[in-house]
């Protein structure tokens, strides 16, 4: 069946490359290829630190692109989405071939696995087809090699009229030649296109019939696309060229398609996929030999154990273990330091110089407590964000990842999730913030908007000091099993609403899993830096910015009007009273809670402060002495040392989990009396139910609108867990009462 | 003729027939899964559920409800 399409039309003598003059001065280069084809590392490669990460416009889908001088030209470089294929059916596949068509790139570089030529020559084939000169990075060449294979390269450039760079995108090796050649070949375009395949005598009938009704009947249509791969789309029926073109299949055009139709019996689609995959294979064995022995590969053997039936599980957990543990463990430190410095030494400088400049109080306490706080806020995330990027971005580049998905798919299947979703979820245990930024491992945006909506659920760490001082003051004596029930209630929550979600806000087919295991690989070192780099910078010039506007916001909210001396009367206060009565079914309701609990929003872990506050009339003060300046900054070196240290040691620290282990401070020692007062144990389960329940905090929110381009999402997780934490603290108090418990 | 998701683990079969419409055919023959291909069955994840194939030489996963529609000839 496949023998109808593997010819090629008749070389044309293409002049041997010089250096000519520049005609352009500048150069737009697209970065095409294959998922795990080292497309990334190569980037990186190439631009290092000047690549800027962003998102496509609408999309969830990552952007990378660089600017930069080379030999005199101003390069253009964008990464478009690791694909297959150019079928309009993902987000990746939409966003490259809109580029490709519309942006119309001066050159594409197609980055193709060397060890994999067959499947991603199905690729190129389809970017030939676009009218735009294709330079192939023949990647992974030196793996290649040691497997054994030979590649003869000049082959299939003179096959298929394209240029061929052999790479080792992780070594660096052929990156300058790669993009003399890509530079060469843009500015000697019309001469450089490549050659056209060929897809069977009457399908080339039908391509021609169909480009020549376009240039006469529609002309406009004609112009604004490469006429060959339109015509070649129409033939496969592709709907999204149908719609864009606003062409339907009356008349000739549908005459073309119906005679080809009848005269195959399969539907065109399916004819050219054959037809491309024919040319790949075809041209895979003219250029390539194979050893005919082949050795069991590293992978395969890897495979045997990381996904056997018996020790799959228990790895995969103990991988997210690990994962989890050097997260959290080994930014935590980290974290704590930026937290002493802003709220240490920072802060009393700050006070220092509006005391010298004579502010009036209210700025100086906005200055302090709303811009240096804020900014604290922002750079306690630091460590956590960069922490998170770079473990995952390990998962990704070594190939693991898609084995996590394998293994966990049929158990987060059940609930609409992918196999994927199980790490972000497992990360929001430790904080939401990096969770959400961690459903980016999701292709598909239905996953990754469902993962997102149950994240909140995972019982973060800020909300641990909650609990803490509640069964501190009420469940001493049962500390772990009410601990634990908060876990297990949100876990459990998570499924139900997955499952509800799945049948109402998510219905319908749910997303592919077909996905390859690629080799087990190595990443390299720097394109892992380079990348966490890069995301982490994203994370705080954009969220930055909103957390700080939100930090000063809340302080007005806190400290206005100024110089309240009841809290009572605080616009914070005001905004508890309005609130308590509808929380009064519940259990707790008081000005007093009610405003704790919207200061919560901030960080569910300020709801104990705030309660201090409120309850203990404490005001905050710094009970040192003040320090001079030259002892703060031995303190910012030596804490700084000791948090270096600390996060080594917690890496071989065998006691589980740092993080989740809190520690019961003085303030909330004092705490414990006033709520015994205020609270019995059942209300005071019903406010930690809430607290695990009510809402994503602010940064989870901000966090939201930044992977999704939309406040959408984080609204629909606000209004559901609002609805489910009233709910749930309803039938715990309401029902415990009936059945007599506390009262 | 058998479903492709019934092979055992290490059999190898010819792809007879898709019977998969829409994006789900696109995606699968754009993945190298065609009419007339020879794959071999590997592993099935521990759960149950999915499958992995070994296809134009690389290793493909897909839930078992994907495959269903794929027929498959054995071949010794």
């Amino acid at each position: 069946m496949n023998t109808a399409a593997s010819s090629w039309e008749p070389s044309v003598k293409i002049p041997e490359f010089e250096t000519r003059d520049l005609k352009r001065k500048s150069i737009a280069v697209a970065v095409a290829g294959n998922p795990n084809s080292g497309k990334s590392t190569l980037i990186n490669g190439i631009a290092g630190t000047r690549l800027h990460v962003g998102n496509w416009p609408g999309v969830t889908v990552e952007k990378k692109e660089a600017v930069f001088e080379y030999r005199g030209r101003r390069i253009r470089l964008v990464d478009l989405p690791g694909t297959y294929s150019l079928s309009p059916y993902t987000q990746e596949e939409i966003i490259s071939r809109d580029y490709l068509v519309r942006e119309k790139p001066d050159v594409i570089v197609n980055v193709v696995d060397a060890t994999n030529l067959e499947r991603n020559l199905y690729l190129t084939v389809q970017l030939m087809e676009l009218g735009i000169p294709v330079v192939m990075a023949l990647n992974i060449f030196d793996e290649a090699e040691k497997k054994g294979y030979r590649i003869d390269t000049k082959a299939i450039e003179d096959m298929l009229g394209i240029a061929v760079v052999p790479t080792v995108a992780t070594r660096k090796i052929g990156l300058d030649d790669l993009l003399k050649r890509a530079i060469s070949f843009a500015e000697e375009s019309p001469l450089r296109l490549p050659k056209h395949l060929i897809y069977g005598a009457d399908a080339e009938a039908a391509s021609r019939q169909i480009e020549d009704h376009l240039r006469k009947d529609h002309p406009s249509v004609a112009a604004a696309y490469p006429l060959r791969w339109l015509a070649l789309k129409m033939m496969e029926g592709d709907s999204r060229v149908m719609e864009e073109t606003g062409l339907d299949e009356g008349g000739l055009l549908g005459e073309t398609l119906n005679h080809l139709r009848a005269a195959h019996e399969e539907d065109i689609e399916s004819l050219m996929a054959d037809a491309r995959y024919a040319q790949a294979s075809g041209l895979t064995r003219e250029v390539m030999i194979r050893p005919a022995i082949r050795k069991m590969e590293i992978t395969e053997k890897i495979d045997r154990i990381v996904l056997n039936r018996f020790l799959g599980i228990p790895i995969f957990l103990a991988a997210m273990w690990l994962v989890f543990k050097f997260t959290f463990d080994v930014s935590t430190p980290f974290a704590d330091w930026i937290d002493a410095m802003t709220t240490g030494p920072f802060r009393r400088w700050a006070v220092a110089a509006m005391g010298f400049i004579h502010a009036p109080a209210w700025t100086a306490s906005l200055v302090t407590d709303g811009i240096i706080a804020g900014v604290g806020f922002v750079l306690v995330f630091v460590p956590v964000i960069f922490a998170m990027m770079f473990f995952i971005t390990f998962l990704e580049g070594s190939g693991y990842m898609a084995r996590a998905a394998f293994v966990m798919d049929r158990a987060m299947h059940a609930i609409g999730l992918h196999g994927k979703s199980f790490i972000p979820m497992l990360l929001g245990f430790g904080c939401n913030v990096p969770a959400v930024y961690a459903t980016r491992v999701l292709e598909n945006p239905r996953d990754k908007a469902l993962t997102s909506l149950l994240i909140p659920l995972m019982s973060c760490g800020a909300r641990l000091p909650v609990y803490v001082v509640f069964i501190g003051a009420f469940f001493a004596a049962h500390a772990g099993t009410v601990l634990w029930s908060l876990y297990v209630m949100g876990i459990a929550l998570a499924v139900l609403m997955g499952i509800m979600f799945k049948r109402t806000l998510f219905k319908g087919e749910s997303p592919m899993f077909i996905m390859e295991l690629p080799p087990y690989r190595m990443p390299s070192f720097r394109s892992l830096m380079i990348h966490t780099w890069e995301k982490g910078k994203h994370f705080l010039i954009k969220a930055g910015t909103y957390i700080l506007a939100v930090s000063v916001l809340v302080w007005f909210l806190l400290n206005l009007p100024w110089g309240v001396q009841n809290k009572k009367d605080s616009y914070l206060g005001k905004a508890g009273q309005v609130i308590a009565p509808v929380l009064e079914p519940l259990g707790f309701g008081n000005w007093e809670a009610a405003s704790s609990l919207v200061s919560g929003l901030i960080a569910k872990e300020i709801v104990v402060g705030t309660m201090g506050e409120i309850y203990a009339h404490k005001a905050k003060e710094d009970k040192k002495e003040q320090p001079s300046p030259t002892d703060d900054f031995r303190e910012i070196g030596t804490s700084f040392l000791a948090a270096s240290k600390k996060s080594v040691s917690n890496i071989f620290s065998t006691f589980g989990i740092s993080s989740l282990s809190a520690q019961q401070d003085d303030e909330s020692a004092g705490l414990k009396p006033v709520l015994r007062k205020t609270f019995t144990p059942l209300s005071a389960y019903a406010f930690i139910v809430f607290v695990l329940l009510y809402m994503p905090c602010v940064i989870v929110a901000i966090a939201m609108r930044q992977e999704f381009g939309t406040w959408k999402w984080f609204g629909i997780a606000f209004t559901y867990q609002m609805a489910l934490a009233w709910s749930v603290a309803f039938v715990i108090y309401q029902g415990g009462k009936l059945i007599g418990i506390g009262g | 003729m058998m479903k492709l998701s019934m092979l055992k683990c290490g059999e190898r079969a010819k792809i007879a027939r898709i019977g998969a419409i829409g994006p789900l055919k696109r995606r699968l023959m754009d993945m190298g899964v065609l009419v007339g291909e020879e794959v071999t069955m590997g592993k099935v994840a521990p759960l149950g559920d999915p499958i992995e194939i070994n296809v134009k030489n690389y290793s493909l996963s897909l839930r078992k409800k994907e495959a269903e529609d794929i027929s498959v000839e054995v071949v010794e």
